[in-house]
Parts: structure tokens; sequence; C-alpha cells
């Protein structure tokens, strides 16, 4: 018997190879593969920051909040701004899965796995804030319902406690949500890896094919997942803004709090989404699936918001004057023309007034401009949650107790390393899972591919 | 019991070929699609899914469970708190509400689960990658004396190509 030639043996060794697999897997695949200098570069400057502010905390629980800039009678700080600034960073991401999902826009495809991913960081950083502006972090668990020898229940009624259900059942269902949705997508990439990305991708894709039934389960989880979803996000940052309704400090006790911090939080969403998305685009080449069409809609949607919110910024203004009370307009004139005067106004013509360039279709394509606008929007948006919080507690009833704060060097640094914590999970994320949703966009394609282009 | 595998290109082939073989009384069928095709679904499976009888109870453990732990633990120690009473509904349904969410999205998980029979250890032997490619996989399990029909039934359904896989 003559043995084989030798070109067949080798061909019987090679894996079998895939005949012809999809652009999309192809592209989107390829966002994962090898990092570069510059990546690391990043990474480590987000870790460092990240590590720098868990220094800085272990610091200030041994010394205590002192080293906070505290001074009465402020003793909300920038840290219960920022825990504000990240849960509303964290609206964006649900409203484009499961609101955009529900309204079937489809575009939504292109962005929604970055957005979901964004979300869940962004939450788990919002929660750091909870456990460093407590001053005894060792008895932060009092905040749950369990059975103690003291005999005693926590109250219900606190906005606080609705708080802490709000965020955890927040934090729980946007974590659920961005792995169902990620299932399919991480058995593309099971089928295509090799070494432990193989049995990573194994281990989570759950044995997922594609059948019927895994298809007819999943697409019905994801519509009861989004039907949950859509009152939950917008309930959590009522809630989070009734921390502050809730009290009568003038400034904070409005009854427009709810819909006022709702469309701020989803405004700032999506600004973080530009601002994120806009440089994985250009550095991984995604320009075939995030196009000018997607800008434009998310540009829509930062001035729909925008207008809420200056249209809640000046009903605020017009409430206190026309409601009379002299508390109430003591503390809107302190807002313009007080202490804190620079903030207010950051926040008024970052929020307000330069969103308007988006009534432009030239605005709304230009890229450089989007990404310069995400930017002053997410200072904007930070400086509005400084602006109700600090300026707020500043001046209340009695003058004889108003005083001034200043953030301190420990309150900055620890800020600076959130967008360190959140950054470093998002990098991960980028090389650990396809930051396209490739299932969807794959069932776009097929749908053109069967019905013709003109479909 | 031998299985044929039907390789397509497009959802709406295999959708008609899977009426067509169940037409023909070959119900024991199984389809593999890289991305949600209502057309395929519906065809293999007529009924909806059944996770929506999970999402139903966690979502009314929930409500219950949120207004049965704030009214108990409010009356379990009595403390009057601003002159409110001890029973307050609408503190409550803030906590109610964000539970019924909690236990709904939970239980949903558990029904994607279990109705998607997830985990699923090892993967078919009619599966392959190139159905998380953006090709589609039909396979039908039959007897050996219908082999020869189901192949010419396939490929009348516009397959591109037809094998014997193991089963």
């Amino acid at each position: 018997m003559t043995p084989p030639p030798a070109e067949s043996v080798a061909g019987m060794i090679r894996p079998a190879e895939i005949p012809r697999d999809s652009q999309a897997n192809r592209d989107l695949l390829g966002v994962m593969d090898g990092v570069s200098l510059g990546y690391f570069g990043v990474l480590a400057l987000a870790v460092g920051a990240m590590l720098c502010a868990g220094g800085v905390w272990i610091y200030q629980v041994y010394k205590g909040l002192g080293i906070a800039g505290y001074a009465h009678p402020i003793f909300w700080g920038v840290y219960i701004v920022t825990f504000v600034f990240w849960v509303g960073i964290a609206h964006a991401g649900t409203l484009i899965s499961a609101i955009l999902y529900l309204f079937r826009a489809k575009w939504r495809n292109a962005i929604n796995r970055s957005a979901e991913a964004m979300t869940v960081f962004a939450v788990l950083t919002a929660a750091q804030f909870l456990g460093i502006h407590v001053g005894r972090i060792w008895k932060s668990y009092f905040i749950l319902p369990y059975p103690n020898q003291r005999g005693l229940w926590i109250n219900f009624k606190s906005p606080l406690l609705w708080d802490t259900f709000a965020i955890g059942t927040y934090a729980t269902i946007s974590i659920v949500f961005f792995y169902v949705g990620l299932v399919p997508d991480l058995a593309i990439a099971r089928d295509r890896a090799t070494g432990w990305r193989k049995v990573l991708y194994t281990v989570l894709s759950l044995g997922w094919q594609g059948t019927s039934r895994q298809w007819k389960a999943h697409n019905r989880s994801v519509l009861h997942l989004s039907g949950l979803a859509t009152p939950l996000v917008l309930s959590v940052h009522s809630v989070v803004s009734w921390d502050f309704a809730m009290s009568i400090v003038p400034g904070w006790h409005a009854t427009i709090f709810g819909p006022y911090f709702v469309a701020g939080a989803i405004f700032s969403g999506f600004a973080m989404v530009l601002t994120v998305m806009i440089p994985v685009r250009r550095i991984y080449g995604l320009e075939r699936y995030i196009t000018s069409y997607h800008f434009e809609n998310m540009s829509r949607f930062i001035l729909l918001t925008s207008l809420i919110v200056g249209y809640a910024y000046l009903s605020e203004y017009f409430i206190a004057w026309y409601g009379g009370v002299e508390a109430e307009q003591t503390a809107f004139w302190s807002r313009a023309f007080g202490p804190y005067w620079i903030s207010t106004w950051v926040m008024i013509l970052c929020n307000a007034v330069f969103p308007q360039i988006l009534w432009w279709k030239k605005a709304r394509t230009h890229v450089p401009t989007l990404f310069i606008l995400s930017v002053l929007i997410n200072i904007g948006m930070w400086f509005e949650r400084y602006v109700i919080i600090i300026s707020g507690l500043s001046r209340e009833y009695v003058p004889a107790v108003w005083g001034v704060y200043t953030p301190s060097w420990p309150e900055l640094l620890i800020v600076m390393g959130s967008f360190g914590f959140f950054c470093q999970f998002f990098l991960i994320f980028l090389k650990l899972f396809p930051v396209i949703a490739i299932a969807e966009i794959k069932e776009l394609e097929i749908h053109a591919r069967a019905h013709g282009e003109g479909h | 019991m031998p299985a044929l595998l039907g390789v397509f290109e497009q959802p709406g082939h295999v959708a008609e070929a899977v009426r067509k073989l169940k037409g023909r009384g070959y119900t024991d069928l199984e389809t593999y699609s890289p991305a949600p095709f209502a057309e395929i679904d519906d065809a293999v499976i007529e009924k909806p899914s059944g996770v929506r009888l999970y999402t139903l109870i966690g979502g009314l453990t929930g409500v219950v469970t949120g207004f049965a732990l704030t009214l108990w633990m409010a009356n379990d120690w009595q403390i009057m708190l601003g002159g409110k009473p001890f029973s307050s509904i609408p503190p409550y349904t803030i906590i109610a509400f964000e539970l019924t969410i909690l236990f709904g999205g939970l239980m949903t998980f558990i029904g994607l689960l279990v109705v998607g029979k997830l985990p699923h250890g090892k993967l078919d032997p009619g599966y392959s990658a190139r159905f998380s490619g953006e090709e589609f996989g039909l396979v039908v399990r039959c007897q050996e004396r219908d082999v020869a029909e189901i192949d010419g039934l396939l490929r009348d359904q516009h397959a591109a190509e037809v094998s014997l896989v193991e089963s």
C-alpha cells in the first residue's frame, strides 16, 4: 500500500478550518486580539489611579472622615456628588438596551453592548462611594435587613434605604441583562478561540448552540428583562433624587427632582457612551458598524434630554421666585451669584447651552465636535450634582450655620481613582468580550441579504 | 438511528424545510442559527416560550416579599418615626417595587436556563462552528429507510449541502 501524499497528511492533522466566516465575526472578534503598548499604557494609568485612590481610602479609614473637606454644615461632599454622577452614567446602557429594544429601534445594535458594559461598570463604581463616604465602613452592613441581637430592624421610611434597594436591584439586573445578551456572542468566540480563552468561553457560553429552543427562550428573556428594566431605570435615579427631595433643605425640596434627575442621567449616560465609543471606534476600525447614523440618533437623544434638563433649571428658578419662600429664593440667588457661581455657570453652559449646536446636522455628524461636546457634558453633569448638593447644604435656613466647602486633596484623588476604576474594567472588557453584539448585527445583515439590499 | 444534516444559507429556506418535514411526520429535528429568526423558531416550536411563567412567578414573589418584609419588620419592634404610621404603605411600595423587578429578573434568568436547557454539557454532534458564522443547520433524526427521502427534501429546499452525522 502506498502511503498517502504528505500534503493530505498535513491536511488531516490541521484543525478543520471554518470554510467561510462572516465578516462581522472577523471584525468584531478581531478587536479582542492582541494588545498594543498604548493599551497597556492606558490600562497602567487607570490601574495606577485606582491604586492611588485605594491608598488614600485606607488612610481615610485610619484617620477618619476628617481628612475629607467636610465642614459644618456640609457633610455630603464630592463623594456623594461623584456617586450620583456615576449612577447617572449607568443609565444610558439600560435605556439603550431595554427601552430602545421595546421601541424596536434597530440602531441600538451597534452600541447596546458597550453601553450595557458601561452600565455595569458605572454602577460598580458608584457603589464604591457608598462605602467611601460612610464614617465607619466596618459597620456598613447595618443598612441591610438582617436579624440581630438588638432585635432592631432598618427604617424602611428612609430614602437612603430605598436607595440601597434601588441600586442593589439595578446592579443585579444590569449584570443579568449584560450576561444574557453576551451568551450567544460568547458561543461565537468559543467556536473560534484556542487556549485559555477557549476554556473561558466554553464555560461562560453555557453550551449555547443557537437551537430554536434556545433562541426562543433567549428572545423571551430579553423581552421580559427589557420590560422589567424599563421602569427600573426610571425608578433608580428617581429614588436617588429622593435622597435629596425628601428632605426640607432649600434647593432640594422640589417635586421636579424625579424627572429632572432621570433626564439628566440619560443625558450624561449618552455623553459618556460617546466619550468612550468615539476613540474605541477609531482605534479598532469599527466605522462600518458605528456610523454617522448612530451618531445622529444619539445626538438627538442628547439634544432632547438637554432641553429637559435646561427646562428643569429654568423651572427651579421660576418656582423659587414664584413660590415666595425666602429661604428658597436665597438659596437660588446664592447658587448663581454666591460662592459656587463658577460651578453653576459651568453647569448651565455645558448642559443647557452648548448642546444646542446639535440642532445643526453638521454638528450631529461631525465626530470631533461630538467628542468635545460629550466631554463638556460629562464635566457639566458632574458640576450639576456639585451645585445641587453643596450649594444646597451651604445655605440652609439659619444664616448663622452657613458655611463654605472646598474639596480636599484626598477627596479629589479618590474621585480621580473612580475614573481609573471605571476605565480599567472597560479596557479589560474590550479584550475579553465582543464590544458590539455580533449576533444582533448578523441578524440585520442576514435579513438584508435574504430580502435584498433595499430592504 | 441516523441523522441528516442540511446546511442552509437563508433563514426562509430553513423554515420552509422544517414545515415540509413536519408535514411528512418527521418531528425529531433541531436547527442551529447564528442569530434569532422568528420564522425558524416559530416553525420548530409553535408554542410561546415557557420563560413567561418564570417571570410572572418571580415578580409576584417579589411584590409579596417586599410588602411582607417591610410590614413585618416595622411592626416586630415598633418605633415611631416622624409621627408616621408603623404600616406606611407609600414608602414600602418602593421596596416592593424594587423587589418585584429583582425577583422577576432573576427568575427570568433561571427560566432561560431551564427552558433553554442550559448549561448544555457537550455540543451536539451535528453542531459546528459554521453555525455561529452565517450558515444555518438543520438536523433530522430518522429511520434508515427514510434517509433518501429526507435527503431529497432538504436538497429541494435549497440546502447547500447534506451529510450524515453520527447521532
